[in-house]
């Protein structure tokens, strides 16, 4: 580090304060959110750091600064903050931080306009980029990573302040997404119901007046959510609304997106087009694609397994893993086609024999009883129309579409 | 007339004061402005001052003095009662901590409605709290008198109510208040009513029910907590000042007597008692058959009635000179103590307001008078009884009367009884240490309550602070931390000080500038109180001080109202009007009041010096108070939280009364933290609860093992918005077990108090006991007992490292199903192996899987729990076979299922036997939908594991046969449609059944939904 002199020093601290005080004066969101935009590592954040890190007597300037002694409270942590942040001690980087955002909440709290809702947002963000930063130090040293779950209690804090009526509200949905990512991250998704709820329910604030970000973030999390479930037809709605109004520029946020959608979809009876699957570097699905499109049960478990553990991370493996059946169905309809080619008049009676021959020549290992286990399934969830005549082992079909498409709906459960 | 009967009212005590700012404000606004001053002012000293402005106020005061003093009253009404009552806490508390305590109660009590009124209209308000007091007396004389006697006497006050009711409306109309003040003098009453039952009886449902019957259940709560503190003793003032006060009303003394009158109301009630024939001519009556007892109270009437025709100035004189005759008879002075302490001055005062007021009083006059006269015999012997007692309180009321700062009044107190501290707390626990065996624990409940009754006063004053807000906060702050501090008798207790007041600034601080200032006045009471009684008896105080705050009386009404079912529909509709009507005019009059106090303060200082004394002394009284208090009313924040705050304040009220029965039983110390331990747990929803319950903890340090355990408990659960310090400084190591027990076996018993090491097996005797469970060959319920047991002595004692119960009693609980008992292991043992103990790992972790597969159906945690599984894991013959009955599940191939269930390792059958049933439904539903025409009854049995899929050899044959019949039965309970083919086969007619299969009711299913609760369970297990 190079040296500084203390006039630098002074002059560097000098210029902070007097930065925050006329943000504050003149309601200057975004000049107070750069001011507190600790990762943004702005050159000015890090000389006065730097500066910090040099003088440590910074507390005196503080209260001495007529116009930003009132925010002691948040700048005195919030340099320690800084100092601790250059230094790389991220845990007492953020302590400080959070004892400064606390500071800063409470400060917010009474103003009455919501023109500081920026710096808001930015504080948000950087207590939950600071706590992940935090947590992964922690974890380093053998000890239990808790900050971002306290991370998470206090942006539930700063919800509570923003969530009311008012002109903050329009701000909320930055600090519910903040939280998802928190939730998703701990695991603790079933946190974010109270929080949807809040949202969902509330008539006095229309959703579409929400910034289109943070729209487009909330119904990527949401529709996530409801993959878990299994709820597909939302999670349709959710994840096209977010695809659609998402930045076309953002590829890695459109990526993000097809990801969870493209199983929907799939679900669904949707197949993507292999250009879109190179295009956003989702090759991994392409062997899934290609197995239901092809009736190919060996390359869809193939597929499953090689990705098994990106699909289980992500959430998505039990949603592939249920294509299976559909996968089935394209196989039977191959063999329905075939037939007819040979024999149209008995075309719509599958030999049970052949279809475990057919899977076979797959390597499938199944025997008759669990094929036939699985026909009844098919027929039962109306992916085949028919019937199957247990005394002759027939799997005999409907002259009617035998195979009825999805057409976007679910398979039926 | 009408001023000095308000005046005289007010005389009656503190709640007098109130009465006679409203009485004067009543007669002439102007007057009550001094009185509010006065009455604010001190608590104790207020009630000096409250005289001395009630005189003053009865010549012309201002209304809004009255009106802070009324709000101010009502929890202080209590204040006021304080003032006197205060006083006589402060000082008095020394001379008969438990009198003053009882008084505080009561006026508590009175306080709240008295409140109420003196919000809507703080003329007025004084006026109904003048009635109410009166109402209030009335009733508590009855009931102090007799037990039965309360339960007439709770119609009065049912009468009262409904006066109160009218009240609200009378805040548009004078009228309507006066029937406000007799409500909340019915409430009051119904408070003493239950003092005095558990005077009588002590019991616990004595105070319950009298409190149920005549007074909501939040001021009888209150008042309960009050009542169980003071003991017989403090009833007996009351009943005497009862008698007093009727005498002094007759007299129609001026205010500043009905002040003195009002430090004596209590002792008039009790006197009333006595005086019983008094009471029936309450005011010639009574004064005569007080007479030599009495003829100090007469004698202060006098004073009284000369004190409102005097200044100020006379009222000290007067209390002066009720102390020298106090000197001069001890019972009497007793009397006069307890009178010029507490409510029942007050009361009687209201009554005789009601008197000369004609309006709805009368009619409430003639049964209270009844009331008491029927009241007074009994009553009498009571109060003479506590006559000693009366005396300490007595000196209490002296000290108001000069209107010395409390401390002055302490010193008084001091000097007069060594016993009565010149800190209130101090001198409550003294003289419960002193004091009577009997009302021992009583009296710090009452002194308790005395403190929430200043707290409310504090509140008001407070409030005024917050709107001047100036350099007081800091000072206060300061004075409070000290006194707080001060109030502490050893280390332990300052310890717990300190930590709740940091809690309570830092809360304080967050809450905004306004918290800080009421902290500044709160928080003291609460750290000093530090026995259980004064804990108990803060918190009452507390929740009755806060309703008060809150001011709005239809806020009290409606809230003791509506828990009680019992009381009038006449009551309900007066309690209805005086919500709507009175709570907007409250809340106005609140924040009016606010201001006014404010000016009331000022206008004291310029007025009344003494008012200023009464402020600060109130200040320095209700220290301890206030924190409570301040904090209630920070979280209650404003009007707009009245609803909250009176719901809050009669659950507290609740809290407290039974607190107080609880303490009343209980003798020992420790069954008092016990049980303290037990009520907090149920606080611990509230915040404001939860403070003061830390409070106690706090308090109670000195107290065994079994009190600091559960002190921290609750001081861990109280930090945790205050800082994380308090947790920290919990020591677990410390609390935990070394067991000493050798007995191998032992029955589960869950713990309700921290474990005692003498029952607590060590380890080494745990391990033996495991195998003897292990080689046990009785039955689930003798075992999973046993276990049970283990797993609790483990638990207590830290042990970690014992996998083997847990990993045991998991796969009993399995094997017997009992799932509920096999999570909680699982949840342990996962706690476990995350800390790197080896044990079964795999085999549980297939266990896992399979319970979230089969049971919780919860798709995250399965995909967690998947993607959690090592690659080694993944290798792990449980693992994979649990992982290949997820696939058949999720596809529903029932096939495979039960091929995977036939071949299960260790124990994956028994969970997957909980699922046997529901795949089978399932599959037999998909067959009748796929098949057709039929399907042949061996194929079911054997897919669906009837029989062995593989029939090979004549044993198998058998076996298929058996497992072809129970096929059979099991679809003909599931509603298949079976028909038998040519070959006499049986077969499923798939189409016929589609529609008529159903899933019948396990034939074990119990009503309440765990068979585990079956009475031949049950007996089974207590059997074995």
């Amino acid at each position: 580090m190079a040296y500084i002199s203390m006039g630098e020093v002074h002059r560097r601290i000098t210029e902070y304060l007097n930065g925050f005080a006329d943000a504050v004066s003149s309601q200057d969101g975004g000049s107070l959110a750069r001011l507190l935009s600790l990762s943004s590592n702005s050159p000015s954040l890090l000389s006065l750091a730097d500066a910090l890190n040099v003088f440590q007597d910074a507390n005196r300037l503080i209260k001495q600064s007529d116009k930003c002694s009132q925010f002691a409270e948040i700048i005195v942590p919030l340099f320690r903050s800084l100092q601790n942040y250059r230094l790389g001690n991220l845990v007492d980087a953020y302590h400080a931080f959070e004892k400064s955002s606390n500071a800063f909440v409470q400060e917010f709290r009474n103003w009455e306009s919501a023109w500081a809702l920026e710096a808001l947002h930015v504080i948000a963000y950087e207590i939950r980029v600071l706590a992940e930063k935090a947590d992964r130090e922690l974890a380093s040293s053998g000890k239990s990573p808790e900050k971002l779950k306290g991370a998470g209690s206090f942006l539930m804090k700063v919800f509570g302040v923003l969530a009311g009526k008012g002109p903050k509200r329009v701000g909320a949905l930055y600090v519910t997404c903040q939280l998802f990512k928190i939730y998703f991250k701990l695991g603790t998704v079933h946190l974010c119901r109270s929080v949807i709820r809040s949202i969902e329910t509330a008539r006095i604030f229309d959703f579409e007046e929400f910034p289109r970000r943070d729209k487009v973030t909330y119904m990527y999390y949401t529709g996530r959510l409801e993959v878990f479930n299994e709820n597909f037809t939302a999670a349709d709605d959710k994840l096209s609304y977010a695809l659609t109004h998402c930045n076309l520029l953002k590829e890695a946020n459109i990526r993000m997106i097809l990801k969870y959608l493209i199983p929907v979809k799939l679900s669904l009876g949707i197949l993507p087009k292999s250009c879109l699957l190179e295009k956003y570097d989702l090759l991994e699905y392409s062997n899934v694609v290609l197995a239901l499109k092809r009736g190919d049960l060996r390359l869809l478990r193939r597929a499953l397994q090689e990705h098994e553990d990106q699909f289980l991370r992500s959430g998505v493996y039990l949603v592939l893993e249920k294509l299976e059946l559909q996968v089935y169905q394209r196989l039977l309809k191959k063999i329905y086609i075939i037939q007819k080619q040979k024999d149209p008049s008995k075309a719509h009676q599958l030999k049970l024999e052949i279809i475990v021959k057919a899977l076979k020549w797959l390597e499938m290992d199944m025997d008759l009883d669990e094929v036939e286990c699985i026909m009844t399934i098919l027929i039962y969830k109306n992916l085949v129309k028919g019937y199957f005549a247990h005394k002759s082992k027939v799997v005999v079909l409907s002259k009617q579409d035998p195979f009825p498409k999805l057409n976007g709906k679910p398979v039926s459960s | 007339m009408m001023n000095q009967g308000g005046n005289t009212q007010t005389v009656a005590a503190l709640d007098p004061s109130s009465v006679e700012n409203r009485y004067v404000v009543g007669a002439s606004q102007a007057q009550t402005s001094f009185y509010p001053s006065s009455v604010t002012g001190t608590d104790p000293a207020s009630w000096n001052v409250h005289r001395v402005e009630s005189h003053s106020t009865e010549n012309g005061n201002t209304s809004n003095s009255t009106y802070h003093h009324v709000q101010h009253m009502d929890p202080s009404t209590r204040t006021v009662q304080d003032g006197t009552n205060s006083a006589a806490v402060a000082s008095s508390s020394s001379l008969g901590t438990a009198n003053v305590q009882q008084d505080y109660s009561n006026y508590a009590s009175y306080p709240s409605s008295t409140d109420p009124y003196g919000y809507g209209s703080t003329g007025y308000p004084g006026y109904y709290n003048g009635y109410q007091q009166q109402p209030n007396h009335s009733y508590s004389q009855p009931v102090g008198a007799y037990q039965n006697t309360g339960a007439p006497y709770q119609p009065l006050s049912s009468f009262q109510n409904t006066g109160s009711y009218a009240g609200p409306a009378s805040y548009t109309s004078t009228y309507y208040n006066p029937g406000d003040y007799q409500t909340t003098g019915g409430y009051p009453s119904s408070s003493y009513s239950h003092q005095t039952t558990t005077w009588n009886e002590g019991n616990y449902a004595n105070y319950s029910t009298p409190q149920y019957s005549s007074y909501a259940s939040d001021t009888t709560g209150a008042y309960a907590s009050g009542n169980l503190a003071t003991t017989s003793l403090q009833y007996q003032q009351h009943y005497k000042q009862w008698a007093d006060y009727c005498n002094q009303t007759e007299v129609s003394c001026a205010p500043g007597t009905e002040n003195l009158n009002v430090s004596t109301a209590s002792n008039q009630v009790c006197q009333v008692p006595g005086v019983s024939g008094g009471y029936t001519t309450s005011n010639s009556q009574n004064t005569p058959s007080f007479t030599p007892s009495w003829r100090l109270d007469s004698s202060s009437s006098q004073v009284s009635s000369q004190m409102p025709s005097q200044t100020l100035p006379q009222a000290p004189s007067q209390t002066s000179s009720l102390q020298p005759s106090v000197a001069v008879s001890g019972a009497y002075d007793n009397y006069w103590k307890h009178g010029t302490l507490s409510f029942q001055n007050q009361q009687v005062s209201p009554m005789q307001p009601h008197f000369q007021k004609p309006l709805e009083p009368k009619t409430s006059y003639d049964n209270f008078q009844e009331q008491q006269k029927t009241a007074c015999p009994q009553v009498p012997n009571l109060q003479y009884a506590s006559s000693h007692q009366a005396a300490q309180s007595y000196q209490p009321p002296l000290q108001p009367v000069p209107s010395l700062d409390s401390r002055r009044t302490s010193k008084l107190q001091i000097q007069t009884n060594p016993r009565i501290a010149s800190n209130l707390p101090l001198g409550l626990q003294k003289t419960d240490k002193d004091g009577s065996n009997n009302n021992a624990a009583a009296k710090p409940a009452y002194i308790s309550v005395s403190f929430p009754v200043s707290n409310e006063k504090v509140l008001p004053n407070n409030a005024a602070d917050s709107v001047l807000k100036p350099s007081t906060f800091p000072k206060s702050l300061r004075g409070y931390v000290e006194r707080a501090l001060a109030s502490c008798k050893d280390d332990t207790q300052k310890a717990a000080c300190q930590a709740i007041m940091k809690e309570i600034i830092t809360k304080a601080t967050a809450d905004g500038t306004l918290c800080t200032r009421d902290w500044d006045n709160e928080p003291l009471f609460p750290l000093p109180n530090a026995d259980v009684v004064n804990k108990d008896t803060l918190q009452s105080s507390i929740s009755a001080s806060l309703p008060k705050y809150k001011r709005s009386p239809s806020r009290r009404s409606k809230s003791r109202w509506e828990p009680l079912p019992e009381e009038k529909s006449v009551d309900k509709l007066a309690s209805v009007n005086n919500d709507t009507a009175k709570f907007g005019s409250w809340i106005h009059a609140n924040e009016k009041d606010k201001k006014p106090v404010s000016a009331n303060l000022e206008s004291k200082n310029d007025g009344l010096g003494a008012t200023r004394f009464s402020l600060m002394e109130q200040k320095s009284a209700t220290k301890t108070f206030r924190r409570p208090v301040k904090r209630q009313c920070l979280i209650d924040g404003n009007a707009a939280d009245n609803g909250d705050a009176s719901s809050d304040s009669d659950k507290d009220q609740n809290l407290t009364a039974y607190y107080s029965s609880a303490i009343a039983l209980a003798d020992s110390p420790e069954e008092r933290k016990r049980r303290e331990n037990r009520s907090k747990r149920f606080d611990k929803g509230q915040g404001n609860r939860a403070e003061i319950n830390h409070f106690k903890p706090k308090n109670i340090g000195t107290g065994n093992l079994y009190a600091r355990r559960a002190s921290a408990m609750v001081l861990s659960k109280s930090f945790e918005d205050g800082g994380s310090r308090a947790v920290e400084d919990i020591d677990w190591d410390a609390l935990t077990v070394k067991g000493t027990c050798q007995e191998i076996e032992k029955r589960y018993l869950r713990l309700t108090s921290a474990p005692d090491p003498s029952t607590v097996r060590p380890e080494e005797v745990l391990e033996k006991a495991l195998l003897m469970v292990q080689n046990s060959q009785k039955n689930y319920l003798y075992k999973c007992d046993q276990l049970k047991s283990i797993r609790q002595d483990l638990t207590v004692q830290r042990i970690r490292n014992q996998l083997t119960v847990y990993e045991t009693h998991a796969r009993l609980a399995l094997e017997n199903g009992d799932l509920p008992e096999y999570n909680q292991c699982q949840s342990q043992l996962k706690i476990l192996y995350a800390e790197g103990i080896e044990g079964c790992h795999m085999e549980f972790s297939a266990y896992n899987l399979l319970c979230v597969i089969l049971h919780s159906n919860n798709k995250r945690e399965l995909l967690s729990s998947m993607a959690r599984l090592s690659e080694e894991a993944k290798k792990d013959k449980a693992v994979q076979h649990a992982l290949a009955v997820r696939a058949a599940v999720s596809s529903g191939n029932y096939v495979l299922f039960f091929r995977l269930y036939k071949r299960a390792p260790n124990l994956n059958t028994c969970l997957m036997d909980l699922f046997v049933e529901k795949m089978r439904y399932k599959a037999v539903s998909c067959m009748s939908r796929s098949y057709r025409p039929t399907v042949s009854v061996s194929y079911i049995s054997q897919v669906l594991g009837f029989a062995s899929s593989v029939p090979s050899g004549e044993e198998s044959d058998e076996k298929d046969s058996d497992g072809l019949e129970e096929c059979v039965e099991w679809l003909k309970t599931h509603g298949a449609c079976l028909v038998a083919d040519s070959n006499g086969e049986m077969q499923f007619d798939a189409k016929a059944s589609s529609s008529s299969l159903y899933m019948p009711e396990p034939d074990d299913a119990v009503a309440h939904g765990d068979a585990n609760l079956a009475v031949n369970d049950f007996l089974a297990r207590t059997s074995s």
